[in-house]
């Protein structure tokens, strides 16, 4: 059974201004699910049964429902991740240009492997699938900011700056 | 070599093009002003004049696809931008949001005014969130410079844009399942009939083209189908946006002619490849194409008809370098699994097919394959993806191309190097 | 209307319908998991995939639709679609299909209830391979409950998605959702919200594997076991068409059968485990007769001409208490022993509850309130005051066998009686103050016809066989009145019964066994 449903919990939204404009802009509320839960997950950082119950209050439908769109998603996270979010591209022009060395270079310096975060809550890492900047590979996507051609000595310098 | 003179990335060096003001001193949205006078049909013919075809992957003739919408409903009309580039080795709509946003949104108000949408949508990857800012600044720019809302530049024409950001799945890149998603569900692509064009988003006649196709579109307005027919192929003309990235010394995004041999681009354009190596395979249209051997790169021009006959495809143009030091197999393994990642899981073969096939791989890598793997490889692809024979027809067993997609690389990989494979069985079980 | 071709049969079908219907309203077998004539199509399963002339691809029938085309492209002059459902093509990609399916699939069939009526079994046998070609390790997940009536074995789903699509369609509750994707895709409910509402036990029988299963029928018997006998539901006025399965005379399960014009496809939970208050119950299976406080048992020459005596002693002065909960047959007897003076009891009433695809549950939760009302005349509404002005000193009672509580007004009736005569077959609070007790039939030992609150009369049909000493209500107050009036009918079967009854009634007047059949009848052809 899938443990983010939590009774009638709800999320409280601080930008309520943009939840309007948001629900506004679409011809169907459904629609908004995708950004109202974009929107949730910046402020709340996951997305918690509570986000959940208030999203299908504001789109009009059953939490069910909103799960079944969270959970198809890559980028919305269901329990709460580091502060920042390492995400190592492993696809086939980045793996050919040393993305595989990056993860386990990352791996061996803060001890956590792909999925886990660091006991402090610093760094989560993930290994994602193309990030469509093939050109400039390997590429690591760090929380918002893609950070491109990236080499193991340029990947420390990066993550010092992430506290 | 003769230098292709670039048209949608002409101005890409220079400092803010991505502004309005820019554009508009470079003749950007002259094209709008010449269109909001036309009639909508004679929009739909000129595009269908030049033979634009769709820059996305599919390769459809995007004149034809506007004139499939309805002209006998009162149904709302959408227009929506594919902008979810995720295609393995695709990276120029990112250049082109990022340097030349109104170019591809006059190429929107134009292809929206042609269907008759008031509403319009841009369906952006959720990861390219600075490629989502830049447009939405240009859109602001675009409503302040009454360019969008109503009454476009003067005329009875109104137009809404929205950004939609997507959150983090490949297959909304394919038309239903970017609907689907649209709408706010899990993005399962569709059964068709009933084609978006006639029951769409919101079951509306909607159409969807990629950022490159509708920044084709003020060029062809502005000077003309037979402008653009001329450049490269008549039967998939225009310049087009080549991306080479893998094992080059240049990788990047080159504006081309179609039709340009894929030799040119890699090495010429793209510097060849490092090291002194030899080339071995190429990926000429994105991950979901069929592999082409050095032999069969060096022989080919990056053009649809004739890469279709060498039983690949163009797709999206993302070409992928591949050297002698590259391990076929763990590529192949590689692409594989990036399938069995983004398969949705609607349908039986593809949810139970790519993990099939990834699960059989890893353990061919690990050393732990028969000979009975290498056959059942291309029985697995074959039955989700079908042959890629199209003088047969296209076999796919799925509800979108994602089956398809799957199938031609991974099957192409064995096919064509499978002494690779069959190194990675324990030596004693391969009969002699 | 455009012309079909499947294999070497021709059909002419109406222009828009999907080459699956056609197949499965003629008879011809076209596998399939996904599709479900009240649901959405999907066409996820590729099961249905067929050969169309003309098109490269194999199709998903379920969604082909079948339309005029131009003469110029009509296959051999005149076919508008031609099919293939047994070429090697499609052979081959039936048995691709079933592998995929059942890669992850385990060999369950020996402990799984499925086994007998699953739909993989079924084709895995007609058309897939004898051995599987899968060296891999399965992926294995925990059985889950997803509400308390439906747990889910989930590594033998299919993940057709029949079940969400039924609690977003049919229900309307949407607990059910499809969790992640591609491979890892399930079947999960939120774990505040489980699959509970009324309809749950529908997404038990509309699954075609042995995933979602009843928790209640679980590992209790097998279905070649059972027998399975056509019957409609009691427990409201919608009378939902049913099957019971059964063995040795006892029930085990009930599953939602078709009537288009009743039920759909689906029943609700009331009804599918309602079956469970008969075991439960304390049976009156022998005439008895009181003494003092307790009973004394009679056998039923005696019983029938005691009840006769303190009735013809009365003289017109025995009320008949009818029943919404039995049949037409056995009102309309009370009716004509009791000549108009007939009350009934206070109604059992739920929540009136419809579903968004059109299902309901009434909130009269009696099977047959209508027919009564058609088949006894003047019923009287409040029926306090004729008890007085009538004198009336003697009750003959058709019990429901529901145990209610009686307010006091009927208490004191009940107390001034000089006897109250209650047949039925549970012993009930009314039960235990009767003077004689007459047993007759449980609801499922029934047989005779019911009407529902839109006009249909449907044939009640027994699953089980009588209990102990009891007789079929209708033959306890046929003898009854024959022994008060001996010129009165002997009615050899239940088909006699009807007849005489349908001769009284205009609105009756067409009926019979056989032309209510399995589906019923509208009364005056109208559904109203």
């Amino acid at each position: 059974m899938s443990s983010n449903g939590s009774s009638n919990e709800k999320f409280i939204f601080e930008n309520t201004e943009k939840v309007k404009r948001i629900l506004s802009q679409y011809p169907d509320k459904k629609s908004a699910t995708l950004p109202l839960l974009h929107l949730a997950q910046s402020e709340n950082l996951y997305i918690s049964g509570a986000v959940i119950n208030t999203v299908a209050d504001l789109v009009d439908c059953h939490p069910a429902v909103v799960m079944d769109c969270v959970s198809f998603y890559t980028m919305l996270y269901t329990k709460p991740q580091g502060r920042h979010i390492i995400q190592v591209c492993q696809t086939l022009s980045c793996s050919l240009n040393g993305a595989d060395a990056l993860v386990d270079h990352v791996t061996d310096k803060y001890g956590i492997k792909p999925g886990e975060t660091t006991e402090d809550g610093r760094f989560t890492l993930m290994k994602v699938e193309c990030l469509g900047s093939c050109g400039t590979a390997p590429v690591v996507q760090i929380n918002k900011k893609y950070h491109e051609g990236l080499s193991q000595k340029l990947i420390d310098e990066l993550l010092e700056t992430h506290q | 070599m003769s230098v292709f003179k670039p048209v949608l990335t002409e101005h890409i060096h220079q400092k803010d093009c991505h502004t309005l003001s820019f554009y508009k001193s470079v003749g950007g949205y002259s094209a709008l002003e010449k269109v909001l006078k036309m009639n909508p049909a004679d929009v739909i013919q000129e595009v269908k004049d030049s033979n634009l075809r769709g820059r996305g992957g599919a390769g459809f003739p995007a004149g034809v696809k506007w004139g499939f919408i309805p002209k006998d409903t009162n149904k709302p009309k959408y227009l929506i931008n594919n902008a979810d580039e995720s295609e393995p080795g695709t990276f120029k709509d990112r250049l082109l949001m990022n340097k030349a946003p109104h170019q591809m949104l006059e190429g929107m108000i134009i292809a929206a005014y042609a269907i008759g949408c008031q509403t319009s949508f841009i369906y952006i990857r959720g990861e390219f969130y600075k490629e989502f800012k830049m447009l939405e600044m240009a859109v602001a720019e675009a409503y302040d410079g009454n360019i969008l809302g109503q009454n476009i530049l003067g005329s009875d024409y109104n137009l809404d844009v929205v950004i939609h950001r997507g959150a983090g799945a490949y297959i909304c890149g394919e038309e239903t399942g970017l609907i689907e998603s649209l709408e706010g569900k899990r993005g399962w692509p569709r059964i068709k009939p009933p084609f978006p064009a006639i029951e769409g988003y919101l079951q509306s006649p909607t159409i969807v083209n990629n950022v490159e196709t509708l920044s084709c579109v003020p060029h062809i307005i502005t000077r003309g189908a037979s402008w653009f027919k001329s450049i490269g192929p008549e039967k998939g003309p225009g310049p087009r946006l080549f991306c080479i990235s893998g094992r080059v010394n240049n990788p990047g995004v080159f504006e081309e002619s179609m039709g340009i041999s894929l030799k040119d681009l890699i090495f010429d354009r793209a510097g060849g490849i490092p090291d002194g190596k030899k080339l071995k395979a190429v990926f000429p249209g994105g991950s979901s194409s069929a592999i082409l051997t050095s032999e069969e790169a060096l022989d080919v021009n990056m053009d649809f008809d004739e890469l279709t006959e060498k039983k690949t495809m163009l797709g999206s143009a993302g070409v992928i370098v591949m050297d002698e030091t590259v391990d076929m197999v763990q590529a192949c393994l590689n692409i594989a699994r990036f399938y069995a990642h983004e398969s949705c899981g609607q349908c039986t073969p593809c949810r139970e097919g790519t993990a099939w096939l990834v699960k059989m791989l890893t353990r061919l890598v690990n050393g732990g394959g028969t000979p009975k793997d290498i056959d059942m490889i291309f029985e697995i692809t074959d039955n989700i993806g079908g042959l890629i024979d199209f003088s047969k027809g296209s076999f796919g067993k799925t509800i979108c191309p994602f089956g398809e997609a799957v199938a031609w690389p991974v099957r192409s990989f064995v096919e064509k190097f499978k002494d690779e494979f069959l190194a990675y069985l324990p030596q004693e079980k391969v009969v002699a | 209307m455009p012309l079909l071709k499947i294999d070497d049969k021709e059909f002419q079908v109406e222009s828009g319908t999907t080459v699956l219907e056609t197949a499965e309203s003629n008879g011809i077998e076209i596998p399939h998991y996904c599709y479900h004539p009240a649901l959405e199509v999907v066409g996820s399963c590729r099961m249905c995939l067929v050969q169309v002339e003309g098109m490269g691809k194999l199709q998903a029938s379920c969604n082909t639709f079948v339309g005029d085309v131009h003469p110029d492209r009509k296959v051999e002059g005149k076919y508008d679609m031609v099919v293939h459902t047994k070429n090697d093509l499609v052979v081959q990609e039936r048995k691709n299909i079933l592998e995929f399916l059942l890669l992850n699939h385990p060999l369950d069939c020996p402990v799984c209830d499925q086994a007998g009526e699953c739909y993989l079994q079924d084709y895995s046998f007609k058309f897939g391979n004898a051995h599987s070609r899968f060296d891999e390790d399965k992926r294995v997940r925990p059985k889950e409950y997803l509400g308390s009536q439906i747990v889910i074995n989930q590594n033998r789903c299919i993940l057709c998605s029949r079940c969400v699509r039924f609690t977003q369609e049919i229900s309307g509750t949407s607990e059910l959702f499809v969790e992640a994707r591609g491979y890892n895709s399930k079947i999960a409910v939120l774990e505040d919200k489980p699959l509970d509402n009324l309809l749950a036990g529908n997404v038990a029988d509309i699954c075609p594997v042995g995933a979602l299963l009843s928790t209640d029928y679980i590992h209790k018997n097998r279905i070649w076991n059972m027998e399975k006998k056509p019957s409609v539901c009691q427990n409201c006025s919608v009378g939902c068409n049913v099957d019971v399965f059964s063995q040795k005379n006892q029930i085990f399960r009930l599953t939602a059968r078709e009537n288009q014009d009743v039920n759909g496809y689906f029943m609700c939970d009331i009804g599918r485990y309602g079956f469970h208050r008969f075991e439960e119950i304390e049976r009156v299976s022998q005439p008895m007769v009181r003494n003092g406080k307790s009973f004394d048992m009679l056998d039923w020459e005696e019983a029938i001409q005691k009840t006769a005596d303190l009735i013809g002693k009365s003289k017109d002065k025995t009320a008949g208490i009818v029943s919404p909960f039995h049949t037409n047959e056995s009102n309309y007897l009370l009716g004509l022993m009791m000549k108009d003076t007939l009350g009934f009891l206070p109604p059992i009433t739920g929540d009136e509850i419809t579903y968004p695809a059109g299902f309901r549950i009434s909130a009269d939760r009696s099977p047959n309130l209508r027919g009564m009302n058609d088949v006894c005349g003047e019923l009287e509404e409040d029926f306090f005051p004729i008890i007085k002005t009538r004198d009336i000193c003697g009750l003959y009672v058709l019990d429901d066998g529901v145990d209610r509580e009686l307010d006091n007004r009927w208490k004191d009736i009940l107390a001034k009686m000089d006897f109250v005569i209650v047949q039925g077959y549970a012993m009930t609070e009314l039960a235990k103050s009767a003077h004689i007790l007459l047993p007759g039939l449980a609801p499922f030992e029934r047989e005779g016809t019911i009407t529902n609150d839109q006009g249909r009369i449907q044939w009640l049909r027994p699953s089980l066989a009588k209990k102990g000493n009891s007789k079929s209500d209708w033959e306890i107050l046929m003898l009854v009145r024959n022994a008060l009036d001996k010129e009165s009918e002997h009615f050899a079967g239940l088909g006699e019964v009807i007849k005489k009854m349908s001769k009284q009634f205009s609105s009756y007047s067409e009926i019979s066994l056989f032309k209510i059949g399995s589906q019923g009848m509208a009364l005056n052809g109208k559904n109203t």
